[in-house]
């Protein structure tokens, strides 16, 4: 395994493997059948929506439940733009900046609140939102929803459109990705995660927790914008039940599943959030909602850390095999070296994001008491 | 005029199951720190189960005692078994246990009772009484009157017993409860199941005017959580009136106000507690915690 992992370490090694995510991403959508690509697409929709919700909730320790309402917004900015001709790179900025805006004026109030009142302020916007976008028709179309059909692959790409939509929406979501990750690595990364730890310590370095929190808030919001864009391209309509409550709701759930403050685990996230409700319907329609608790709860019951967390529960377990001392620093070593073999593109051991406490030690004890 | 009183005293009603919801949320929330998204779900579930007693002949009084105790043991088996695993963790990762529980509730209920509406007896005679030129449903009067019975029991439980005493303990300080030889487990135990009782109630009081469904509660969850942080999470009695402000408050704002109407109604909470924690971030009857560096 150490072996492995001084192989994975090598900067050589790793070109060659984002070279080849990089021609896979390019081949896969022409080989793969719709369907596939379809839920690929919609994959990285939700992705990009839980990446959002992890600045300020996995990086920044903020407790959002209104994600989806910035998801929906982008989502009726796109499908209005688009129905009234707009050019299609206006209509993506305005997707993008009008939830910002929105996150930012929420922010500057909300953020002013300590622990739970942002998340009791952010449960209210996808409340709000479902009647709000009933009662404004002119512009949502009502309960009825509105489409909006712009992601038709070019006649000179001689692409189907479902590998159309798929390249949008690896290229778009990629970008926001790679951007998102150097933010999270760089200084406002670092910035974030003291304000996550320790608001005091935070002020008394010199880092204001408001402003922090209000940035990641405006980002998260952004980056929403930007799903909700890529929702338009891949699903072509949206109506209230897009920022439904619920669906709020399984997007935290998808983050945490995911694994919180990672970029990895935001992609895993997108593929939970879409899978687990395909995969339930096609066990048993019946049970969707039983079987989908289960799933979740097992998860976390086996993966406190989420699914991005495997690989370390793994090493560890390995290292008990062996009759190594698990855990203390050992198991913080092992945290950054072993997710590097799994996410070689992203991660880089860095200490500014800090990983979830492997929380088998406390639970140890809290089991003698 | 009329109008008016009946609007207040459905809200009182409609706010008083907010509040037994709520009770139950700040019950569990002092005790482990987490804020429980299942216990709507929790509810819903006491309702299915007062239901099935009522179908095998057991009286409704009898049926709701029942589905309490049930709850009860329901609710301190959940923490044992399934939360404590969570409960020193990540708070991320024990709220999002909560959520998956509520899915899997609401699913069970749905499966096992179907998702049609199912028809719930009152407690209470369905007839209306005349008070100052109002007429007000005994039904309304019934649940505000329960709930506030409710509250002074569990206000002497909480100060006037020992082991009212010992959960106090536990909720300020877990670590020194445990040392001064208090079964800190047990006791956790016992506030979820508490918890679970109060949101029995909350069940069987709402069933009767929604009708059995398995996403009854979603709503009134929702209002709870408003009154919850309007209330401040240190003060039972701040909970109970905000959520009888938040009862009343949208009631009077869907009719007398045209734009929120009935469909927007659900925001007058939320805009309440913009302003109030804006003024007030600890809550209108909450104390400021004062956190130590």
């Amino acid at each position: 395994m150490a072996t492995a992992t001084q192989f994975f370490a090598k900067p050589w090694v790793r070109w060659a493997i984002i070279g080849l995510v990089v021609v896979l991403m390019i081949v896969l959508p022409l080989i793969l059948p719709a369907f596939a690509n379809q839920t690929l697409a919609r994959i990285g929709v939700f992705a990009v929506a839980v990446l959002g919700l992890n600045v300020v909730m996995g990086y920044t320790g903020q407790v959002s439940l209104g994600q989806i309402f910035f998801v929906g917004v982008g989502a009726y900015v796109t499908a209005y733009g688009v129905n009234n001709d707009w050019n299609i790179a206006l209509v993506f900025i305005l997707a993008v900046l009008i939830p910002g805006v929105i996150g930012l004026l929420i922010a500057l109030a909300a953020a002013r609140l300590g622990g739970l009142a942002i998340a009791m302020v952010t449960i209210a916007l996808p409340l709000i939102g479902v009647p709000l976008a009933k009662r404004l028709s002119e512009f949502t179309g009502g309960s009825q929803g509105s489409s909006a059909r712009f992601s038709a692959a070019p006649e000179w790409t001689g692409l189907y459109d479902d590998q159309w939509q798929l390249y949008i929406v690896i290229a778009i979501a990629g970008i926001v990705f790679l951007l998102t990750r150097n933010l999270v690595h760089g200084k406002y990364g670092r910035a974030f995660a003291i304000v996550k730890g320790n608001e005091a310590v935070a002020s008394s370095m010199g880092i204001s927790p408001y402003r922090y929190k209000v940035l990641a808030f405006t980002i998260a919001s952004l980056i929403g914008g930007v799903s909700g864009f890529l929702y338009m391209v891949v699903v072509q309509y949206t109506s209230p039940e897009t920022m439904s409550f619920g669906h709020s709701i399984t997007l935290l759930a998808s983050m945490v599943i995911g694994g919180a403050g990672s970029i990895l685990g935001s992609l895993l996230g997108g593929a939970y959030y879409v899978l687990a409700p395909q995969l339930t319907n096609a066990v048993d329609s019946s049970l969707t909602a039983v079987l989908q608790g289960v799933i979740l709860l097992v998860i976390l019951f086996v993966l406190p850390g989420g699914l991005v967390s495997l690989p370390r529960l793994w090493r560890r377990r390995k290292n008990e095999h062996r009759g190594m001392p698990a855990g203390g620093a050992g198991s913080a070593q092992a945290a950054t070296a072993t997710i590097a073999p799994t996410a070689p593109a992203y991660v880089v051991p860095d200490t500014s994001a800090p990983e979830p406490i492997p929380p088998t030690q406390s639970q140890e004890k809290r089991q003698d008491t | 005029m009329g109008t008016f009183i009946q609007l207040v005293i459905d809200g009182l009603s409609a706010g008083s199951i907010y509040a037994a919801l709520a009770l139950a949320i700040v019950l569990v929330n002092q005790a482990t720190g987490l804020i429980n998204f299942a216990q709507g779900g929790m509810a819903v579930l006491a309702a299915y189960f007062a239901y099935s007693f009522i179908q095998w002949g057991v009286p409704l009084i009898l049926a709701i005692l029942l589905s309490i105790l049930v709850s009860f043991v329901l609710g301190a088996l959940i923490e044992r078994f399934l939360m404590r695993r969570f409960e020193q963790g990540d708070p991320d990762t024990a709220v999002v246990v909560t959520i998956g529980l509520l899915t899997l509730i609401t699913g069970l209920c749905g499966w096992i009772w179907s998702f049609n509406n199912l028809q719930f007896p009152s407690l209470f005679p369905v007839q209306n009484v005349n008070i100052l030129g109002a007429v007000v449903s005994i039904r309304s009067i019934g649940t505000t009157l329960v709930i506030v019975g409710i509250m002074i029991l569990l206000q002497l439980l909480f100060i006037g017993t020992k082991l009212g005493l010992a959960l106090r303990a536990v909720a300020v300080n877990p670590q020194s409860a445990a040392f001064s030889g208090l079964p800190v487990g047990r006791l956790l135990m016992v506030g979820w199941g508490l918890a679970a009782g109060l949101g029995a109630i909350a069940g069987a009081l709402i069933a009767p005017s929604q009708t059995l469904t398995p996403g009854m509660m979603d709503a009134a969850l929702v209002y709870a959580l408003a009154a919850v942080i309007l209330g401040g999470m240190s003060s039972p009695i701040g909970v109970v009136l905000a959520a009888w402000m938040i009862g009343v408050l949208e009631n009077l704002a869907a009719v007398y106000v045209p734009f929120i109407g009935y469909d927007l109604k659900i925001a007058v909470p939320f805009i309440l507690i913009f302003i109030v924690l804006i003024v007030r971030p600890q809550g209108l009857f909450g104390r400021k915690e004062v956190v130590r560096v």
